[in-house]
């Protein structure tokens, strides 16, 4: 079954009537972008170039970008190199747990393409059809170098505000929902609640709500649960 | 609608579906979640692993506490499971040099040497001089990348992460070296079934000489940073001893087997390549613990840079070709029979058991890699009695590498 996925809504819209808030996001998305914080989860075997990439030889540090032991503090998700299936599984449950804005980067071949485990039973093939990824670093595997200049590249792209790929999960949630519920079962569900999530911050998209988000809603109601536990009335349906 | 109470609300999902999987599903909501009346303990279970910043690659432990006391521990691997041993038998013989060294990430030369020997077992191949002793250095050289790399991994998890920063710094130049002969810093895929790729570019044991003079005047230092330090000799004396008995019970080899007193390297007990025709001993400690573990590794690399130097000066007499010829790789039916190689790595005895039954790619390949027991069996029982903060130190101090106990 080929699924579409819905076309991303440029949501950094112009503010074009207050230069002053202009400024500011500009401000704002500098500073993130040179404080950068990454959630080192070695997936695979990519995961080796990242110590000489971290340590004195080629120093990531003084870019501003510093591993980070808890997924609520990081801003950005390394995956570094295949993932397997069970690998996956925590890896988007690490993705949901993280603060946004969010960046995933995806180091090696493997996660473009599945690299050398195409045909390999065990190893999800394209990362992108699981979560949104912002920036891949081809390679098997891509030297530190390489490594370097693909997380200064996202930096030139979070700055721009073109790094915006954590919204593309709230729009198309369901596409990428119907990916892992392809690969997990029809019964795999996390415990963030990405709709309610996606309501906070006004990122409900054509894309978020559909067959596959249906089917979630089918087995455990989380808009109804979540509604309830705030004390609120559930009205209008969510479709 | 007034609100429906929590209550009520269960049960009415509960009609909709099949009532056990609702029950299980709505459990992992932190909405729906009940404390449940426990008889009061002071035990709980945690997940170490992971995604955590003590253990060693992808890996993840159960372990289940006393305070800080571990009572129990299991091993949950599994996270970087491609399935080397199916993928093998889908590939031609010469393709799968590419991918055995991917399965263990931190020493993959030997990966490629085994599999190449086990090959050339099968076919009958003689292998020159000069491809041996190239073989011999590109082992050592990755011998010592490993270690470096296991220092600085132990020590930062004792806290010391300057012996982190300069073990990977001073490994780097090993991956240097690398590169310049075999065209890759990690993988290098150097062995072919018949000898080596290519031979040295010009001036390289000059150059070998200067970065092995380099690290051995770094030793010192090493020493005074970690070995020597009382925060490491305090914290990993006594800690994940194991008595030579149980070493040999539980199928451990290599530097941790030798670290019990028992010198058993294959290197010298059932030698391949040119090994027979070095001089090199075999460092043995007697307390079993992670520092007498970690001291094996530190001597041992000392006997590496001694070998190295022996193969500096050897080399350049020994002329010909660097390679058996074969026949046309794409077209190789290897004839049919089974064998069983094994060589030293820097993790312990690293074997293949190879079977082909004449066709071009093999009919079955097992790997045994040091770290399947390592990891396993030996990590499960050794965490026994120890505290929560020697975990990773105990993981480290055995060398176990994740990719290798998954394949
Ligand atoms: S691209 Fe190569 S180095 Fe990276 S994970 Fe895949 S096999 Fe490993």
């Amino acid at each position: 079954m080929v699924m579409s996925r819905i076309q991303k809504i440029p949501v950094v819209e112009e503010k074009k009537g207050n230069p002053l808030a202009r400024v500011f996001d500009d401000l704002v998305r500098f500073c993130r972008s040179r404080s950068l914080f990454i959630l080192h989860y070695c997936t695979g075997c990519g995961a080796i170039e990242l110590p000489p990439a971290m340590t004195s030889r080629f120093d990531m540090e003084r870019l501003g970008i510093q591993p980070m032991v808890s997924p609520r503090q990081a801003d950005i998700l390394l995956i570094t190199g295949y993932v397997s299936i069970k690998t996956l599984k925590r890896v988007i449950l690490t993705y949901e747990q993280m603060g946004s804005p969010k960046y995933v980067v995806g180091i090696c071949s493997c996660t473009v393409n599945g690299g050398m485990y195409w045909q390999s039973y065990a190893t999800a093939k394209k990362l992108d059809e699981y979560m949104p990824v912002d920036l891949y670093i081809a390679g098997c595997m891509p030297r530190p170098e390489a490594v370097i200049s693909g997380l200064q590249k996202l930096m030139d792209r979070i700055k721009s505000g073109e790094a915006d790929s954590w919204q593309d999960y709230y729009q198309n949630y369901d596409y990428y929902l119907g990916n892992q519920q392809k690969l997990f079962g029809e019964d795999w569900q996390t415990p963030t609640d990405i709709i309610t999530e996606a309501k906070h911050y006004e990122l409900m998209g054509e894309g978020t709500l559909g067959e596959h988000t249906r089917l979630l809603e089918q087995h455990q109601n989380p808009l109804e649960a979540l509604e309830m536990r705030l004390g609120h009335n559930i009205k209008e349906p969510i479709e | 609608m007034p609100a429906l109470s929590k209550a009520s609300f269960l049960e009415h999902s509960h009609s909709s579906a099949d009532p056990k999987l609702k029950n299980k599903r709505n459990d992992m909501r932190p909405e729906n979640y009940e404390a449940q009346r426990q008889p009061p303990s002071n035990e709980y279970e945690l997940n170490f692993g992971p995604n955590h910043p003590g253990i060693e690659g992808n890996y993840a432990l159960k372990v289940k506490l006393h305070g800080d006391i571990v009572l129990e521990a299991k091993a949950d691997g599994g996270y970087l499971h491609r399935g080397f041993e199916k993928l093998m038998e889908q590939r031609l013989w010469i393709q799968n040099i590419a991918l055995v060294p991917r399965i263990c990430v931190p020493d993959p030369s030997p990966m490629e040497l085994c599999y190449s020997m086990a090959v050339e077992e099968l076919c009958g191949l003689k292998v020159p001089q000069r491809a041996q002793w190239l073989r011999v250095m590109q082992l050592e050289l990755s011998r010592i990348a490993a270690h470096l790399f296991t220092f600085g991994g132990h020590a930062a998890t004792t806290g010391m992460y300057s012996t982190m920063y300069w073990g990977v710094a001073d490994r780097d130049l090993l991956l240097d070296l690398f590169e310049e002969f075999t065209g890759g810093r990690v993988y290098s895929i150097y062995n072919i079934p018949g000898g080596v790729r290519r031979e040295l570019p010009d001036g390289f044991l000059q150059r070998l000489t200067e970065t092995l003079d380099y690290i051995e005047s770094r030793l010192p230092d090493y020493d005074n940073l970690f070995f020597k330090n009382q925060v490491f000799v305090k914290r990993a004396k006594g800690t994940g001893v194991m008595s030579r008995e149980q070493a040999l019970e539980w199928g451990v080899t290599g530097p941790n087997l030798r670290a019990t007193g028992l010198a058993f390297d294959v290197r010298r007990d059932d030698p391949y390549l040119v090994y027979d025709q070095l001089e090199f001993d075999i460092p043995v400690e007697e307390s079993g613990d992670a520092w007498a573990r970690t001291l094996v590794r530190r001597k041992e690399l000392m006997e590496s840079i001694r070998i190295l130097r022996q193969v500096v000066e050897i080399l350049p007499d020994i002329h010909g070709p660097i390679r058996a010829p074969i026949p046309n790789p794409l077209a190789w039916n290897v004839p049919a029979g089974e064998t069983y190689t094994r060589v030293e790595s820097s993790k312990g005895e690293l074997c293949y058991y190879v079977v082909s039954n004449g066709g071009p790619k093999p009919y079955r390949v097992h790997v045994r890699g040091p770290s399947s027991m390592h990891a396993v069996q030996v990590l499960e029982k050794m965490s026994v009695g120890s505290r929560i903060e020697d975990i990773a130190q105990t993981m480290f101090s055995l060398d176990a590498c994740p990719p290798e106990v998954d394949r």
